[in-house]
């Protein structure tokens, strides 16, 4: 559905974007992660046709944003929750954007309702916390019922139980076939709604690939009296090997399971076998590890 | 935003004006009208302005008129007669900054919140926003000016009938019509001015700082230089231009205006346009 083709934007000599490549899939949650100023937002918004990319283009449904033949009922997107004059309750906001695009005044009574906003929709929206703000964002990006949904950030905010619906929200809306593209910089909140990752730093595609394969990227932690055995077994299956101690093995590059599958077929007993903790977020820090571009130096 | 945001840019097999493109125009447009109607009456500092557009141009006016009055007493003439309308024209000219601050916020707080994105994700053609943006401002800019203008007329009209004003005031129907309309087509052109320049610069300060500079500074401050040139460039400006339009019986040069009613017209007009025009090349140029 949403399609980039060597993307780009620059902003004097620094490319905040820079040829980014690839298909969002339909009936799947993308996550879309990297390190702040990767290019995340500016990629959102060269998608919606709010930024020129200096090259390249960002196509949906095959045409670029600005020839949809009604945006709203295409693309939902919600950039940034805040993004509402303070002065104006959220059922007008609303009711804006359902005009704009034609949609009926009983899909914004609707949609509050599936936000759980119906009850604050009258007040002014700077009175509103940044939770129902993001809701309040939530709920125009579905106003019209589109089959493309992206998101930036949307669980900043948000308390636990706002964080578990909008999990089950992405998920019930892939579920439903659309297409859901949601940037965060929270690793464990995306490999617990995500199916894709594409995974950027300084504007650059570090990563285009199912959750699964990105995890079983990560490594493995295997303590065995056989380690040197071991080793050399999985050394030969291609599994990047490191030994930490005498009896303690890192493994990279196999999913966890064959792991213990080629131990055992060998007979070599583990007293050990874990994922290291936190995967994603580790196999992240590799990825990204040299493209933050605002990282502390240590 | 080049490319977004031209209107030229349907895909190559449909011809560029076809009837269903043009219908396709109308429709969006009708849409972006109705939203942006909703919105500008949804936040409540737009009826502040309404409200204080009246109560100074009434103020004004009075204040205006009560001194022409005088004037006219203490110099001894009673054969002049001054329409009420007269002094609510002359009070525009200062109450017309409340209107300013209805129009420009209707660009300007969308940048000044954020929200510009997402009226441009519905209205993604950038022309087509700004138009429905002036089709609404201008109208609500037009009635306050009416309205304004009839308040301030009859105000005058009742104090100025006191015996110690001399009488002299009077409000004849044609007339105080034709100037009532001229006042509400003054006051959208200048709102929608107030909304290209606000479109321009994005940044209500910057935005205010210049439309009174252009409405009220610079006229003045050329008049006051006393050059030919500037006084020629000062005459074209939409304050003069405007007070032309208006038949202003009083304006600060002391004399006559150089042109007329059509004319005065014209000049305000472009202004307006030029205005727009300068905001959508913004616009369409620079990423919202």
């Amino acid at each position: 559905m949403i399609s980039l083709d060597r993307l780009s934007k620059r902003y004097g000599d620094r490319m905040a974007v820079d040829g980014l490549t690839l298909r969002l899939r339909t009936g799947a949650v993308t996550g879309f992660l990297g390190p702040n100023g990767a290019g995340k937002s500016t990629t959102m918004r060269m998608i919606l046709g709010l930024d020129r990319p200096t090259e390249g283009r960002a196509l949906i449904g095959g045409r670029p944003y600005h020839e949809l033949e009604n945006p709203l009922r295409t693309v939902g997107a919600t950039l940034d929750a805040r993004a509402v004059h303070p002065g104006r309750s959220v059922r007008a906001h609303l009711l804006a954007l359902a005009r704009a695009s034609g949609i009926g005044r009983a899909r914004v009574a609707e949609v509050l309702e599936m936000v759980g906003l119906d009850a604050v929709a009258g007040k002014r929206a700077g009175t509103l916390s940044l939770g129902m703000s993001q809701r309040a964002g939530i709920a125009g990006a579905l106003l019209g019922d589109p089959e493309v949904l992206m998101f930036d950030e949307p669980v900043n905010g948000l308390d636990p139980d706002g964080v578990r619906w909008v999990r089950r929200l992405m998920r019930s809306l892939a579920d439903e076939g659309r297409t859901v593209f949601v940037s965060s910089h929270l690793m464990s909140e995306m490999q617990l709604t995500a199916d894709h990752l594409v995974v950027i730093g300084k504007g650059r595609l570090l990563v285009d690939a199912p959750l699964k394969e990105v995890l079983a990227a990560g490594a493995v932690l295997v303590r065995t009296p056989h380690a040197g055995d071991l080793a050399l077994l999985l050394a030969a299956e291609g599994v990047a090997v490191e030994r930490r101690a005498e009896n303690e093995l890192i493994a990279t590059g196999a999913p966890i399971e064959r792991i213990g599958d080629l131990a055992h077929e060998a007979g070599i007993r583990l007293h050990e076998l874990s994922a290291r903790e936190a995967s994603l977020e580790q196999a992240y820090q590799e990825l990204t590890a040299t493209s933050v571009e605002y990282g502390s130096t240590r | 935003m080049n490319e977004a945001g031209t209107e030229e840019t349907a895909s190559p097999p449909a011809p560029p004006a076809s009837a269903g493109a043009r219908a396709g125009v109308v429709v969006a447009v009708t849409r972006g009208v109705a939203a942006e109607w909703g919105k500008v009456w949804s936040v409540r500092s737009t009826w502040w302005c309404v409200a204080g557009t009246v109560v100074l141009t009434v103020l004004a006016a009075l204040t205006l008129g009560g001194s022409r009055a005088t004037e006219l007493l203490r110099d001894g003439v009673t054969t002049v007669r001054l329409p009420a309308t007269d002094a609510a024209i002359s009070a525009m000219v200062f109450a017309q900054f409340t209107l300013v601050a209805l129009a420009m916020p209707a660009i300007t707080s969308e940048y000044a919140s954020g929200s510009i994105r997402s009226t441009l994700q519905a209205t993604p053609i950038r022309g087509r926003m700004l138009a429905a943006k002036a089709l609404v401002v201008a109208p609500a800019a037009f009635v306050t000016g009416v309205l304004s203008g009839a308040a301030a007329a009859a105000a005058t009209y009742l104090v100025l009938s006191a015996p110690i004003f001399g009488g002299l005031v009077t409000l004849p129907a044609g007339r105080t019509a034709v100037d009532l309309l001229r006042l509400g087509v003054f006051c959208a052109l200048v709102s929608v001015l107030a909304l290209g320049l606000g479109t321009a610069l994005r940044n209500a300060a910057g935005t205010l700082t210049v439309v009174f500079m252009l409405l009220l500074g610079l006229p003045l401050l050329l008049l006051m230089s006393g050059a030919p040139v500037a006084m020629e460039l000062a005459l074209r400006l939409p304050m003069f231009a405007g007070l032309a339009f208006m038949e202003s019986a009083d304006n600060p040069t002391g004399g006559p205006l150089p042109y007329g009613s059509a004319e005065g017209l014209a000049w305000l007009a472009g202004w307006a346009v030029a205005g727009l025009a300068a905001g959508l090349a913004v616009l369409r140029r620079r990423d919202a």
